[in-house]
């Protein structure tokens, strides 16, 4: 039993990585006041261009990483363009980059054949001394280094938004954009910053998914992972640490679906890998029954500001 | 003396003069037909360059495609695209019926997979005389989507869970649902394949031949009914003021919560209806593949329409082309399918930025530095 929970546990961290990297990617983006549902689509951009890559460029991981945090970045501005440029309606926009990124990944993938190509990828590596701690070495010190850089990206995410000026100035831009225009902040460079910063994240996402835990590319293989950050970002109501935590929670219950298989526990395969679409749905039903209470959902979340536009 | 100017100038424009030149957005209030006419074109032709831009880029030469396209209107392909058009034309009025109430219905596979697998279990289950088992099997698969459209409705409604992610979760359930179906209980004993038995000959949807068929009449039907709701019934009128202002709709008395419950059962049971027609016409059995790529198209039906049910007949017929055409490029070409889905994203895009120029005005404002 304890065997069974260490393992499980033990992978809880890796599978919670996307989660969380990409819960935080959307909170930075809609504390900007812009609503965002584009991470499952730049989720996917980040898993191409994570393997893509590492297949082209030597097999460095880190390179891979980076590059699918540049190519994430590249590819939002588009987004960037539609809503805040151009005024679209938020939900529309982001739907459309998702089927956009769906469409254009799955091509690139296959033209370049870059699918089912199986990379070595980013082996985990222990923290001596800690990692020899019996059951909590093996969870929280024998990760990958993505693992911990999360939390590192935690740490300084939160101070950028919450201890700086242009922080601040972000924070501005989503909770009163007109208040923040008269005051001088450009509510449109702040929020394409916020959008261009925030999918970088979702790239690295993306790209832990393809490059650290499945080791290769298949067309559309987040498999919805993008949906649940945008429910568990609700589920944080826009703070980070939150996000960490119910990012933790998802990974506890992703990673559980393996184990059940392994410990050769016959249930219905099919209908255990519910599991995380349905706990979304009860998390977000549990939301729902206690709203508003200390929320920091931004005011201006999803609407697109026209300094011109009468009120 | 310069702040006179300047004050001047602030009375026509209500922006504020900050010393220096640059874009100032000015909201029109009305803009002739033409030209709202002419931008939509514009933007349309520019998405559609974009999108002939990036299939040459993928192997697929504008010439290659106008003769395929040219190809999808012979009379084999056109019955294909007939075929085609009915599931497009279902899903699209469910997507504008739901958007018209405020209700983002993304669930539109996850309810097509539902009311293929209520029609298979019609004729698993021998539900009603043979005679009469094409009609259970469609009011089924109505009911199957209805259900699981309506649960993102009471998600909503009862417990305030966003519909956009609600509905977008219980398509990967239905999904997975239909898996354990076919791979379990449901599969066809004589194959290795995820899929059902075949129908029974008197549960496939007729064919009258020159491509109308049963699906086709069973969407014009749903088209039929839809544009009646929107157009002649009080309903459709309550529709257009909850859509227009949701509190002038509660302070004038509208059963909001009833009407958008029903607009929301009746989107389900259309969607529904889109995968049972795919069930009964064109796979002829369930399969794990018979709502691929709908959801987006649904979506994009509904924008271009703009939410009208006759409207949607016509998008639904172009939308149907694309996805034969899309189809013969992934047989010939070895183009993989998505790329429909990226030229359908594509022009939602374009269109919608056209709206951008059709409500706003672009200015240079020139202004002396003091």
């Amino acid at each position: 039993m304890i065997s069974f929970l260490t393992n499980w546990l033990a992978d809880a961290p890796g599978t919670a990585v996307p989660y969380a990297l990409g819960a935080l990617g959307l909170i930075i983006s809609e504390r900007s006041g812009v609503l965002n549902l584009t991470a499952e689509g730049l989720m996917l951009v980040g898993a191409l261009a994570g393997i893509g890559s590492y297949l082209e460029l030597g097999g460095h991981p880190a390179v891979a990483l980076v590059v699918a945090m540049i190519s994430a970045s590249v590819v939002s501005l588009l987004f960037a363009g539609l809503v805040v440029v151009l005024r679209v309606n938020q939900v529309i926009a982001g739907l459309s980059m998702v089927f956009f990124c769906q469409g254009l990944t799955g091509l690139v993938g296959t033209i370049t054949h870059w699918q089912n190509k199986r990379i070595a990828g980013l082996t985990p590596m222990a923290i001596w001394p800690f990692s020899d701690i019996p059951v909590i070495g093996k969870i929280f010190f024998m990760q990958d280094a993505v693992v911990y850089l999360t939390v590192v990206i935690y740490v300084i995410v939160n101070w950028w938004l919450f201890s700086t000026m242009m922080g601040l100035r972000i924070r501005s831009v989503g909770e009163s954009p007109a208040a923040a225009d008269a005051a001088g902040i450009s509510v449109s460079l702040h929020r394409v910053l916020a959008i261009v910063i925030g999918s970088s994240l979702i790239g690295l996402a993306g790209a832990y998914i393809s490059v650290v835990g499945v080791k290769l590319w298949v067309t559309g293989m987040t498999g919805g992972r993008g949906w649940i950050a945008v429910a568990l970002v609700v589920f944080a109501r826009w703070a980070p640490w939150p996000a960490l935590g119910g990012a933790f929670l998802f990974g506890c219950i992703e990673a559980v679906i393996p184990h059940i298989a392994a410990e050769g526990i016959r249930v219905p395969q099919y209908l255990v890998m519910m599991t995380p679409y349905l706990a979304t749905i009860a998390v977000m039903i549990w939301v729902g029954a206690t709203q508003n209470i200390g929320t920091s959902e931004p005011g201006a979340l999803g609407q697109p500001h026209v300094r011109e536009e009468r009120r | 003396m310069h702040d006179v100017a300047a004050l001047k100038s602030g009375l026509s424009s209500p922006a504020p003069s900050l010393g220096r030149s640059r874009f100032v957005l000015d909201m029109r209030q009305s803009l002739p037909t033409w030209k709202q006419a002419l931008f939509l074109g514009s933007s349309l032709a520019v998405g559609l360059a974009i999108s002939l831009a990036i299939l040459s880029v993928a192997g697929i030469s504008p010439i290659q495609l106008a003769f395929e396209l040219a190809g999808v209107f012979n009379t084999t392909s056109l019955r294909g695209v007939l075929f085609q058009a009915a599931p497009m034309m279902l899903v699209g009025l469910a997507a504008s019926l739901a958007f018209r109430v405020g209700f983002w219905n993304l669930g539109l596979e996850g309810q097509m997979l539902l009311g293929g697998i209520f029609a298979e279990g019609v004729s698993i289950y021998e539900i009603g005389p043979p005679e009469t088992r094409l009609v259970v099997m469609g009011i089924a698969a109505a009911l199957g989507g209805a259900l699981w459209c309506l649960l993102g409705g009471v998600l909503k409604m009862r417990f305030r869970v966003n519909e956009i992610i609600a509905t977008l979760l219980l398509n990967y359930i239905a999904k997975y649902f239909l898996f354990h179906l076919l791979y379990g209980a449901w599969q066809d004993p004589n194959t290795a394949y995820p899929q059902s038995a075949p129908l029974r000959p008197f549960e496939r949807l007729f064919d009258l031949g020159f491509g109308v068929n049963g699906a086709l009449l069973t969407a014009i039907g749903a088209v039929a009914v839809a544009a009646w709701l929107v157009h002649l019934s009080r309903v459709g009128f309550y529709m257009r003021i909850i859509s227009a202002n949701p509190s002038m709709a509660k302070v004038l008395g509208v059963p909001i919560r009833a009407i958008t419950l029903w607009i929301v059962v009746i989107s389900g049971a259309c969607a529904g209806l889109a995968g049972f027609v795919n069930v009964a016409s064109q796979e002829g059995r369930l399969t794990d593949s018979y709502a691929d790529g709908y959801l987006f198209s649904g979506v994009l039906i509904a924008f271009l329409s703009r939410n009208d049910p006759l409207v949607v007949a016509i998008v639904g017929f172009l939308v149907a082309v694309l996805f034969i055409t899309g189809q013969t490029l992934q047989v010939f070409y070895q183009i993989p399918f998505t790329m429909v889905q990226l030229i359908e994203a594509i022009i939602v895009m374009s269109v919608a930025s056209s709206e951008f120029f059709i409500r706003h005005r672009i200015r240079w404002l020139r202004q002396e530095a003091a």
